[in-house]
């Protein structure tokens, strides 16, 4: 027994030693790796940036030391991908012909075989800032890849390299199960913008729930009128996000004209639904929808009374009359939600500075609006105007008013 | 004669437990660990920057809400509120709720962001103790203060929770500070997963001996009291190496009430937090998984290392042992209270694996080395002590302690490197080492103590004291951000 642990106790020391050893030794060859590299880089940064900004025919190469070491050359590239994020127009042309040149573009072509799956995806991703037309066959073959992170970056770079070809395999990867896939392939799509309307509209039909769900997000992201017939037909989908969606991208293409289909999506049974036709009916700035948010602001569900006042503060003068109109509603939370709406845009500060007007009927219009909030019992703002307000006169006035008012359920 | 041979019998039994219990209990430590280095590894190399990016730029992440509980945090919470008000994350609140403080937090608050009462009307979905009001501030609309009577760290939850306004909700503690990038970071499973995705925990750091300045960690350090480093080494043990093999495992049974995500319809369904549990964060966590197992959903709880919350840990023996007594009675308690999951095949791996290794190595450990300590002076007493096999063991006992703490140490450094100098990395490497002498078995102590406490149904919440962060000097050194 003695003898297992001194062997035990032995094997436990050996490894111990080894593990601090790994972690010196992983320290600092670490270390010492990014001191050369921070030396050499600072040697290497200005001749890529010369060739950058530069406008004859030179290669890269005429910029760098000859011959170009291991190291060198991967510096250089790493300097190109920072570039590469930066550079427009002509200089990212530039960078783009100086990765084909050091052989990063094909490196990385190859890097998308390895059997390791984050340097495939770390192959895709470079290969997306380096924007080189000649991955786009490779990348849109990436596309299949078994793990889910290729994919995506390879969808990414497809987008950032826009070939025609790139933007079918984007839309059908807009069915991928992960939402976090298809929220950055909807992103990609966006950046695209009217060139990927069509795709979109053409693969609608064939694409899963989730997938549509995302198309009609990024059509509505991109504002396209292209796509209102399809965001009209899809109010009426018996599937509640997709109904909520497609009012979302209505709201967000914001024409006034959607306010009939938008409008008779106000009575929808799901209350998801009816917050985002209450919001969207804001952005359409839709004026005959001012008696219908107002009715939405008695809503049970307090999103749908949120997003409805503040369409109706959205609404400009009119709609800030609706809101003052429906203090005097007989629902209890509709008057309350209008009080907060008011608040939140400063609507009852200017009425408490017209406190201290000189004319007559705007002070008069101000105490009866004063009386109406204090009678609501949503006195925290008045009271707060009371002390702080700059005018001495809007001051007393109004602590006047609220110590004769009667408030609500007192 | 007869008495002494039947002490003998037992001593010598015992001692074989003893050592059937080291050896399953180091090899669990040694599986969990190499777990963790496979998933560290995988996680570093999945882990892109871009995706941050793009987190924080897209209109469909998710909105957060952040919900700090305070009570008596005056000397930290405006450091607190700072950072989180500056986090790099698109749509987000921060909730701050006062817990009855009777220092001078609320007032700290109300004039550091020039607060007001407000009129915000709120369900009351879950019941809690009275609120008295609620301040805002026009200029920060995110900021919300909820002003309520004391009930408790876990009512002061359920309340942020009824006045939250998404559907993510973020539980910070008032004396932490989180990273730049942690909500990006910490959101990102629910990106990944989001049916599945029901709560995600960040790693928690130890914020003595860092510099703070404005809400953020400028620069990070390690404490020079032992108390708080010995606590660094047992906090990197216990994120690197524990909690992301449980997590791997899917049985994650803690997410740290310092920084965690939560989704707030799940926590809804299950009643929020229990206002009586000593540690609400592992009540909640197992009810979640009861409740979810119990329907058959599939669901995730998962921890990732790297949103970083840095946080200040007890720096006197005295509160460390209120801290660690409340700790292990909180355990216990959870333990108890769902002690119909242990050994259920229906709750998978949490009722087979993870219940039971707490119950027998976390429950019962404590007890287990403490007694072992009391056989060796009895077999010394008895004439049984084989002084060169006790010698071999304590020896190797103490290697193994070792070599699993430096292990912890690995995987910071080829991972997330928090700890940039080869001054901390050699502090920690001799903290290691120096903890088994007195820090280890003094924890022992404190768990029999509080199991002692948990039978006598005696306890309280205790007071942190709070020394408060330590804020940078000027010249400006370059603040660390994720």
């Amino acid at each position: 027994m003695h003898e297992v642990l001194i062997a035990l106790i032995l094997g436990t020391g050996l490894l111990l030693a080894g593990l601090t050893m790994l972690i010196a030794g992983n320290k600092t060859s670490r270390e010492v790796r990014e001191a050369l590299d921070r030396r050499r880089r600072s040697l290497l940064e200005p001749a890529v940036f010369q060739y950058a900004q530069a406008t004859g025919h030179r290669s890269i190469h005429d910029y760098l030391p000859k011959p170009l070491s291991r190291r060198d050359r991967r510096l250089t590239e790493r300097i190109l991908l920072d570039a590469a994020r930066i550079v427009k127009g002509e200089a990212r042309d530039r960078v783009t012909a100086a990765f084909e040149a050091l052989g990063s573009v094909r490196a990385a072509i190859q890097g998308l075989r390895s059997h390791r799956w984050w340097r495939r995806a770390e192959a895709a991703e470079r290969l997306g800032l380096m924007r080189s037309r000649t991955a786009v066959d490779p990348l849109v073959a990436a596309m299949n890849d078994p793990e889910e992170e290729v994919r995506i970056r390879a969808a990414r770079a497809l987008g950032i390299v826009r070939g025609n070809t790139s933007i079918r395999p984007l839309v059908r990867a807009l069915a991928d199960p992960s939402r976090w896939s298809a929220i950055r392939v909807a992103e990609i799509l966006i950046s695209v913008g009217d060139e990927a309307v069509e795709e979109l509209l053409l693969a609608y039909d064939g694409l899963p729930h989730h997938a549509r769900v995302s198309v009609l997000d990024v059509l509505g992201r991109i504002r396209t009128l292209k796509a209102v017939p399809l965001m009209r037909r899809s109010l009426k989908d018996p599937h509640p996000d997709l109904r909520a969606r497609a009012a979302h991208g209505l709201g967000r293409i914001g024409d006034p004209a959607f306010a009939d289909d938008l409008l008779a999506a106000l009575r929808d049974p799901e209350w998801p639904m009816r917050a985002m036709v209450a919001k969207a009916l804001g952005r359409t700035q839709a004026k005959p929808a001012i008696p219908a948010l107002c009715e939405a602001l008695k809503d049970r569900e307090w999103w749908v009374r949120a997003n409805a006042g503040e369409a109706l503060r959205a609404l400009g003068p009119e709609g800030r009359d609706a809101l003052i109109r429906m203090l005097d509603a007989d629902d209890t939370y509709a008057r309350h939600q209008a009080v907060a709406q008011l608040e939140e845009g400063r609507i009852i500060d200017e009425y408490v500075a017209d406190l201290g007007s000189a004319d007559p009927a705007r002070r008069e219009a101000a105490v009866r609006f004063v009386e109406k909030i204090i009678a609501l019992r949503r006195v925290d703002r008045l009271t707060q105007q009371s002390i702080e307000n700059t005018q001495e006169a809007v001051r007393s006035a109004l602590a006047q008013i609220l110590r004769r008012s009667p408030q609500e359920g007192s | 004669m007869i008495v002494q041979s039947a002490l003998a019998g037992i001593v010598l039994a015992f001692n074989r437990v003893v050592i059937y219990y080291f050896a399953l209990l180091n090899g669990v430590y040694v599986i969990l660990f190499l777990i963790s280095l496979f998933e560290v590894v995988r996680f570093v190399k999945r882990t892109f920057f871009s995706d941050y990016e793009q987190i924080l730029r897209s209109d469909m992440t998710w909105p957060i809400s952040v919900i700090v509980p305070a009570h008596n945090e005056a000397r930290t919470i405006v450091e607190t509120i700072r950072s989180l008000l500056n986090v790099n994350y698109g749509q987000f609140e921060v909730i701050v709720v006062n817990d009855g403080s009777t220092d001078d937090t609320l007032r700290r608050l109300i004039e550091t962001f020039d607060l007001k009462r407000t009129d915000k009307i709120y369900r009351r979905t879950l019941p809690t103790g009275p609120v008295r009001a609620l301040y805002g501030a026009l200029e920060i609309p995110n900021l919300l203060v909820v002003d309520k009577e004391r009930s408790g760290k876990a009512d002061a939850l359920n309340a942020g929770i009824n006045v939250s306004r998404y559907p993510l909700y973020c539980s910070v503690d008032a004396d932490s500070v989180i990273e730049e990038n942690a909500l990006l970071r910490v959101v990102k499973p629910f990106m990944e997963h989001p049916e599945e995705m029901v709560a995600v925990g960040g790693i928690v750091r130890i914020v003595n001996g860092c510099e703070v300045r404005e809400g953020w960690v400028a620069r990070i350090g390690l404490p020079r009291r032992p108390l708080p480093i010995f606590q660094v080494v047992e906090y990197l043990r216990a994120f690197l190496s524990g909690r992301i093999g449980w997590s791997t495992l899917r049985s994650l049974l803690i997410i740290s009430g310092a920084f965690g995500l939560y989704r707030k319809s799940e926590v809804i369904a299950v009643g929020g937090y229990d206002r009586l549990s000593e540690t609400e964060d592992l009540q909640l966590v197992l009810k979640l998984h009861e409740s979810l197992r119990r329907k058959g959903r599939r669901y995730r709880i998962v921890f990732v290392p790297d949103p970083v919350c840095w946080t200040e840990v007890p720096t006197t023996f005295r509160v460390l042992a209120r801290q660690r007594n409340r700790w292990h009675r909180g355990l216990l308690q959870s333990l108890w209270r769902h002690r119909k999951m242990i050994l259920r095949p229906r709750y998978g791996v949490i009722g087979t694996l993870a219940l039971p290794y707490f119950v027998v190595f976390e429950t019962l450990g404590p007890f287990i080395e403490i007694l072992g300590y009391v056989m060796v002076a009895l077999s010394w007493f008895l004439g049984l002590l084989n002084t060169d096999f006790f010698l071999l063991f304590m020896i190797f006992a103490i290697f193994f302690g070792v070599f699993l703490s430096v292990a912890a140490v690995l995987l910071e450094e080829i991972s997330f490197r928090r700890y940039p100098g080869w001054e901390h990395l050699a502090i920690l490497v001799i903290v290691a080492v120096v903890e088994n002498f007195g820090y280890r078995q003094i924890l022992s102590l404190l768990k029999v103590k509080a199991f002692w406490d948990f039978l006598l149904r005696r306890g309280a919440w205790g007071r942190m004291e709070r020394e408060g962060f330590r804020p940078a000097p000027p010249p400006e050194p370059r603040p660390t951000r994720s």
